[in-house]
């Protein structure tokens, strides 16, 4: 479909936007003395880039600049309500991956690896392109909450359906909602194989997962007998294979009309309606509100103990309180927890997409996110919609920092433009920050991904060694070692 | 020293990393509490989503067995209706395997397999996520150190080995059984741990890197492992290796792991302990009997081991592999042709030191009353017996309680000691 003005003008408004990065031009200049105390050249404070790192997928410059202009406060906010952000970047980066507006049945006549494909780099184009930044970050959550791998059965392209009917419209709204969608979702129900939950001898899989890990968690005090009686509720929960494809459907002829008990509950035969009904008495449960504010709070933050379990009772009781909602539980532990950090923002360790993502925005990337790019994620251990067990990727950043390599490689061959279908233009961003020589190339880089310029002795140090290289490839050697530093690994 | 990078984004990441993060990244928490030659080679593989051990070692002389398992079990050997390719092997007139483990038998009759059946973890929690977290670290509950077991054995145990690639985990990260004081290294392949590029230009970068990865926090500390196993690797790639002849290692992910860590050995670079991992055992749906799913799984399984066996059989005496699981599975099967999660597994022991072509077990059995559970295979033998035996008999760890720390093993004569 072809771009209507309207929508060239708003585009040209946000290049314009965009070019207000050359007004950070002449503080470039001042870099030299600048290592210790406050940068006066950068807009906002050191606080703002790594509350920003928190938030986003890696800040830009001009992100940066936003927030410092109007205030984290008032940046939080406006994140909250991605629908009133316009977003054409994040919308015309996906235009031409016309699989993901597709309904189940026309999928699956699609070719699966090019469905897996727009489905991965979709995901990832929308993270590196977007506008509403917050939401992919909690669309990611839950994608991860829900975790889903297509290399399952149909999941291959009943995933697609998920991403947008459960995890992306839901992603900020009420959590019932949101159990409830992927409970009905036939990506869930093939991948945790209750499409074969049958009377005869149900299949506890799914019915396990969803109270150990979509809601009550491992401690939160269910028992064997109440996986089995879920599972009994949930037989008869499956999907349509022939007309309606990829549709869910409930099968009264599969489904135990016998009463049961769950969480100490009878359960009064309903057929669908009883594990329904388990399902709105799951999102409501204390243990649910706990665990969910739990991994949230540490997917934002890294906090001593105590002071995140004062910032989860808090999130859990906002959770309760408003029925479920997920907004002002995420903006409670934004706004309180983020950016009033008790004892400062402690890091946290990038996952690999977080690497993949934050160097590509930050050096303002041209991509179209797919084939080696995917390779690269899938080399440091998280490529996209495949992890195998339901638990999803973890955040525990201990799983993480072990390999190391990966890392490296994916910023030498992005910094030397080696990977397919992935650009970045190393002179115009040099020349717009008006670097010149080898310390304002290096200082003007690492302000560009750490949010600040190195401090000596290893900015002097790798500045002696990276030099030797000849002039024109000195640039992109700088880069790569920024971008495998230690420093670029954390958020 | 705390921070030789120091720029803003440092500070803040490293005191904190040395101070406040000791939760997952334990600093030494203590030291050695014994030197000595270190002995086998460990190489662990951990079958992840619970490997269904009773139709991996298959009890055909339980005649509950068949019953619990109409669709799914497979044939007894003398069982003339079933074509021979689909029944078990018997082993001893009581236990047979699966026949899609036909290519290691070979291991078995030179009594270098040893099976050990109903072993497992006491966790009733049926949740494969704790059921993996406390077995990789060796624990009865959670409260006990992060560590992992492998880890706390190399750590436990000074054999004055200091080379990078002492601890390889193959995949993208390290398993969770390595992590710990000992740096382990993530290895995928050998042929691929270069930077690519010009040498020079990759020579300028890893001095550069070793200058940003001085610290002293955890991540400085991988970083410089990795570093170094650049170099050892870049040595042995320039060699090549080729496997014996006979040594077929599949073109699986299982297959060319093996194949890495077999290089490793052959290389003597280092190596003590590795660990691998087999995904995709959690068959709660379409798990096949003698054929399907799971008997696909079990031939990467058997024709990777049987490789290593081959590749590897000049060296057999200073090898360990253990195959283990988080636990075994439900003895009844589903209606979805599939088997959920149950209690008692099995284990493999392989390597010149055990007392193979045996299995050793506290049989239960499956009748009603002998079931565990929502009825599932109950747990006789611990399976840090299994593992306290290893290190104690075959890695000359003296002392397993550091190990276990929270557990009193029993040697079940599962290996010799080492000669």
């Amino acid at each position: 479909m072809p771009l209507e003005r309207r929508e060239f003008l708003k585009l040209a408004s946000l290049v314009a936007a965009g070019a207000t990065v050359s007004a950070c031009t002449p503080v470039y200049r001042m870099l030299g003395e600048a290592f210790d105390g406050p940068t006066p050249w950068l807009v906002g404070d050191g606080l703002t880039f790594r509350a920003l790192q928190r938030m986003t997928y890696g800040p830009t410059l001009t992100e940066r600049q936003h927030a410092a202009t109007i205030g984290l406060q008032s940046w939080v906010e406006e994140q909250l309500a991605p629908a009133s952000i316009v977003d054409l970047p994040g919308e015309l980066a996906v235009r031409p991956l016309t699989s993901l507006s597709l309904e189940a049945v026309d999928l699956a006549a699609w070719e699966r690896d090019d469905v897996v494909a727009e489905l991965q780099r979709g995901a990832l184009l929308r993270r590196v392109s977007s506008r509403r930044q917050l939401y992919e970050v909690v669309v990611e959550f839950w994608t991860d909450h829900f975790n889903i791998s297509i290399e399952k059965g149909a999941c291959w392209f009943l995933k697609t359906i998920d991403d947008r009917q459960v995890i992306r419209r839901h992603a900020l709204g009420n959590f019932r909602d949101l159990l409830w969608a992927s409970a009905h979702s036939p990506a869930m129900l093939v991948y945790l194989d209750n499409q074969a939950n049958d009377r005869s001898a149900p299949n506890e899989n799914y019915a396990r997962e969803l109270l150990e890990l979509h809601t009550l968690g491992v401690d939160g005090g269910y028992t064997q007998q109440d996986v089995m009686e879920m599972a009994r509720c949930l037989t008869g929960w499956t999907v349509r294979d022939r007309f309606w494809k990829g549709q869910f459907v409930f099968r009264p002829e599969m489904h135990d009309d016998g009463p049961k008990r769950v969480l100490r509950k009878v359960i009064e035969p309903a057929g669908q309606a009883e594990a329904e009904g388990v399902l709105d008495g799951l999102a409501a449960h204390p243990a649910t509100a706990r665990r969910l504010a739990r991994k949230l709070v540490r997917r934002f933050l890294q906090l001593a103990p105590s002071d995140e379990e004062v910032l989860v009772q808090r999130a859990a009781a906002t959770f309760t309180s408003s029925g479920g909602e997920i907004l002002p539980m995420v903006r409670l532990i934004l706004l309180d927890g983020v950016l009033q950090a008790p004892s400062g923002l402690s890091p946290k360790f990038k996952r690999p997409v977080h690497v993949v993502a934050s160097a590509l925005r930050m050096l303002g990337a041209v991509t179209h996110g797919g084939g080696p790019l995917q390779g690269h994620l899938a080399r440091m251990g998280q490529p996209l919609f495949e992890w195998p067990t339901p638990d999803g990727p973890p955040d525990d950043p201990a799983a993480w920092q072990t390999g190391l390599f990966a890392r490296w490689e994916f910023a030498y061959q992005l910094a030397r433009n080696r990977i397919d279908g992935t650009e970045i233009d190393l002179p115009s961003l040099l020349e717009t920050a008006g670097a010149a020589g080898p310390g304002e190339t290096f200082d003007a880089l690492a302000n560009i991904v750490l949010g600040a310029p190195l401090g000596d002795p290893a900015r002097r140090e790798i500045l002696r060694v990276l030099s030797k290289e000849a002039e024109d490839e000195a640039p992109a050697l700088f880069l790569a070692g920024l971008l495998a530093s230690p420093a670029f690994q954390w958020r | 020293m705390t921070s030789e990078v120091g720029c803003e984004t440092c500070r803040w990441v490293v005191p904190s990393a040395v101070a406040g993060f000791p939760a997952w990244m334990p600093r030494l928490a203590f030291r050695p509490v014994a030197q000595g030659a270190r002995g086998d080679v460990l190489l662990v593989v951990f079958l992840r989503g619970a490997a269904d051990c009773l139709n991996v070692v298959v009890p055909h002389g339980e005649p509950a067995y068949y019953r619990l398992r109409p669709s799914l079990s497979i044939p007894r050997p003398d069982d003339r209706q079933a074509p021979s390719a689909r029944r078990a092997v018997d082993l001893d007139g009581f236990f047979g395997v699966h026949p899609a483990l036909a290519p290691l038998l070979p291991a078995w009759q030179a009594g270098h397999w040893a099976i050990v059946h109903a072993c497992g973890a006491p966790d009733e929690s049926r949740s494969h996520f704790q059921a993996m977290e406390l077995m990789e670290r060796g624990l009865t509950d959670l409260h006990g150190p992060a560590s992992g077991w492998i880890s706390r054995h190399l750590a436990s145990f000074d054999t004055g080995n200091v080379s990078p690639l002492r601890a390889v985990g193959i995949g993208e990260q390290v398993q969770r059984s390595l992590r710990g004081v000992v740096p382990a290294s993530a290895l995928q392949s050998i042929a691929d741990y270069h930077l690519g590029g010009d040498t020079d230009s990759t020579a300028r970068l890893q001095a550069a890197l070793a200058s940003l990865y001085g610290g002293d926090d955890p991540l400085s500390q991988v970083g410089r492992e990795t570093l170094s196993v650049l170099e050892t690797l870049s040595a042995l790639e320039a060699a090549g290796y080729r496997p014996r002849p006979e040594a077929l290692y599949p073109e699986s992910d299982f297959g060319m792991g093996l194949r890495q860590v077999a290089a490793l050995i052959r290389a003597d670079v280092g190596l003590e302990a590795a660990a691998i991992d087999v995904g995709g055992w959690d068959t709660h749906f379409g798990q096949g009997g003698s054929e399907g799913l799971m008997a696909g799984l079990l031939a990467d399984l058997g024709q990777g081991l049987s490789a290593l066996h081959a590749d590897l059989v000049d060296r057999i005496d200073d090898l360990t592999v253990v195959v283990m699981t988080e636990f075994g599975r439900r003895a009844v099967e589903n209606a979805s042709l599939g088997t959920d999660h149950g209690h008692g597994g099995a284990m493999f022991v392989l390597g010149g030191g055990v007392e193979g072509g045996r299995v050793h077990t506290l049989w239960p059995g499956l009748e009603d009353g002998q079931l565990f559970g929502p009825g599932d295979l109950a747990v006789t033998i611990d399976y840090r017996d299994v593992l306290a035996e290893i290190c104690r008999l075959r890695l000359n760890n003296p002392s397993v309680e550091a190990i276990f720390p929270d557990y009193s093993p029993v040697f079940r004569g599962i290996v010799r000691p080492r000669g």
